[in-house]
């Protein structure tokens, strides 16, 4: 088999006696969509923070492309090929959708003519070429979303890192938020998501990862994760586990 | 297939459009000086007030493009001045050239003093920065030997270019409008540069911009040390043209640290007329104040000011620029619906 594009080996982080990330362990081909689901405080945003350098892990091993990465800032990360958006979606307001994006191009092109057109190329990617000079404070959070997956994707990144990018969107802007995703996927890249819609993590993920309370508690395809017990018992509780047949949770995926 | 949003203003303007913008922006503001060549009251305050709007466009490279919010830029002016000063008296050297110098010395004293400071943000960056000022001031007034303490330093009057110190007054009215020329053709040029949208993205959010591949305090130190360069070269300005400094005049915290940063507030921070217009419009008003209200009730002229200050900061939140793109904005806005 061959390396993995991003290695994750018994990571933890704690913060004094709470333990946010305990052990946790994953690997990502390339090419692959992964999504990491879990309840509220299961450490899944702490986990992103420990791969994208803004948090430094307690223990544990984070690789890219084989080379330990665990010394790397978030900045040097990002050269190095990892993307990422946030939970809360933060576009640089005082400034238009197409210089958001610049500001990404710009690590992988130094001139202002040929970061501006890198730039465009993404916003007409993601559908948002239209409102290239609208401020981002004015778009709505459905053009915001996108507007963060256009600035990670600027970085011309190997992996990217989806923190809830579905979060507040209607039924049809998350449609079209698959549908864009999937696209960027056939064009080759890498997906680590974080989601709570199960619908999304069923239409669009390869393998699933659950953590809770965070540790890892299973992984396996979509159908298998969102029919196992413990997944169940981490997201409804242990008074769920004795009625809880296989079509409650296709209800709830 | 979807049409171009024309409903803002293109952020992005194309250089030639810029560039003639601020010839005509400084053409407008040279108008003062070609006006009242001939009255002195008046050349001294337009003297002033193009040194301030210079120094707050200094100030508004890391404070407003990089959201910095330093009050400590009185360090790097006191580093002009008194190298400028110190060298002239003792050397004999021309301030041309010493002007240079304070501008890399300040540039290096501001790498040194911000990099441990630059770890903290907003309001605790903004008191670490006072700090230094009342650090400075302090030396300022210790060592004797250097400063001239309390006393200060006196440059004598001997006129001519080599050193840099004029018989008339518009040649120093020429010469301050020389300097803010320099420094707002300096923002325009970073405002549109690789630095200028790495200092925006870190003003906005330092994650976004760190998970964008910018290394955060490089970019920060980068704009502090262009910032402190040119606020030395005003602090080389004001020396040559008042003659005589001292630590009350050059650490003096409402004259020079904080009123940088007021100045650019007024007008519209991390714009590049806002500083222009903040000092344009409360340097002239200030000695308007001071003249006409000082004599009958002490202090009235600064509690005048204050109220106005306090009034903008509640009614004009992105200072004179704001308003006005907010003004064109709602014009616009009226303009599409009927």
């Amino acid at each position: 088999m061959s390396t993995p594009l991003l290695e994750v080996t018994n990571v933890s982080k704690h913060f004094l006696g709470l333990k946010a990330v305990d052990g946790v362990s994953l690997s990502v081909q390339k090419g692959e969509i992964v999504s990491i689901i879990g309840p509220n405080g299961a450490g899944k945003t702490t986990f992103f923070n420990l791969l994208t350098g803004q948090l430094e892990p307690t223990a544990g091993e984070v690789k890219l492309r084989g080379q330990v990465i665990n010394r790397l800032a978030p900045h040097d990360r990002a050269r190095q090929g990892m993307g990422r958006t946030f939970q809360i979606a933060k576009p640089l307001i005082a400034l238009n959708a197409l210089e958001n994006v610049m500001i990404g191009a710009f690590m992988r092109h130094s001139s202002m003519s040929v970061a501006t057109d890198k730039a465009m190329t993404v916003l007409e990617r993601v559908g948002l070429a239209h409102l290239a000079r609208r401020r981002a404070g004015d778009l709505t959070l459905s053009e915001r979303r996108r507007l963060e997956v256009a600035r990670a994707m600027a970085l011309e990144p190997e992996i990217v890192l989806l923190d809830e990018v579905m979060a507040g969107l209607n039924q049809s802007e998350v449609g079209n938020a698959i549908e864009l995703l999937q696209g960027l996927h056939a064009d080759g890249l890498t997906f680590l998501i974080i989601e709570h819609n199960l619908k999304v993590v069923r239409a669009f993920s390869e393998r699933v990862v659950v953590l809770d309370r965070g540790r890892w508690i299973g992984e396996g395809t979509a159908d298998e994760i969102l029919t196992s017990p413990a997944v169940i018992k981490a997201y409804l509780g242990e008074g769920h586990m004795g009625g809880q047949s296989k079509q409650t949770t296709e209800v709830n995926a | 297939m979807n049409k171009i949003d024309t409903n803002h203003e293109p952020v992005i303007e194309s250089g030639k459009s810029v560039w003639l913008k601020y010839l005509g922006g400084m053409a407008l503001a040279f108008l003062p000086l070609m006006l009242l060549i001939e009255d002195p009251h008046w050349l001294n305050i337009i003297a002033f007030t193009y040194l301030m709007a210079g120094l707050a466009s200094s100030w508004n490279i890391i404070g407003g493009f990089g959201g910095q919010f330093s009050l400590g830029h009185g360090v790097f002016f006191g580093i002009g001045a008194y190298m400028t000063a110190k060298l002239y008296i003792t050397l004999g050297w021309s301030p041309w050239g010493i002007m240079l110098m304070a501008a890399a010395l300040a540039a290096l004293v501001s790498v040194l003093i911000s990099w441990p400071t630059f770890r903290l943000r907003g309001p605790f960056f903004a008191i670490a920065t006072l700090a230094f000022n009342e650090v400075a001031f302090v030396i300022a007034n210790h060592f004797d030997s250097v400063t001239g303490g309390p006393r200060g330093l006196m440059i004598p009057f001997k006129a001519g270019f080599q050193n840099m110190i004029f018989k008339e007054r518009w040649q120093y009215a020429l010469l301050m409008f020389a300097f803010v020329a320099l420094v707002i053709a300096i923002s325009i040029g970073v405002r549109r540069s690789r630095l200028g949208y790495y200092l925006l993205a870190v003003r906005e959010d330092e994650d976004s911009a760190r998970a964008s591949g910018i290394h955060v305090l490089q970019v920060k130190l980068q704009g502090m040390a262009l910032s402190a360069a040119l606020t030395a070269i005003g602090g080389t300005l004001f020396t040559m043209y008042l003659r005589f400094i001292d630590p009350p005049t050059l650490f003096n915290l409402q004259e020079v640290g904080v009123k940088f940063a007021l100045l650019s507030l007024i007008g519209g921070v991390g714009t590049i007329a806002g500083p222009l217009l903040g000092a344009a419009l409360i340097v002239p008003f200030e000695n308007f104040l001071r003249a006409e209200l000082a004599n009958a009730l002490p202090g009235v002229n600064l509690a005048v000011l204050g109220l106005l200050m306090v009034l903008a900061a509640l009614f004009m939140k992105r200072g004179i620029v704001g308003a006005y793109e907010d003004l064109m904005k709602h014009w616009r806005h009226k303009k599409g619906q009927s």
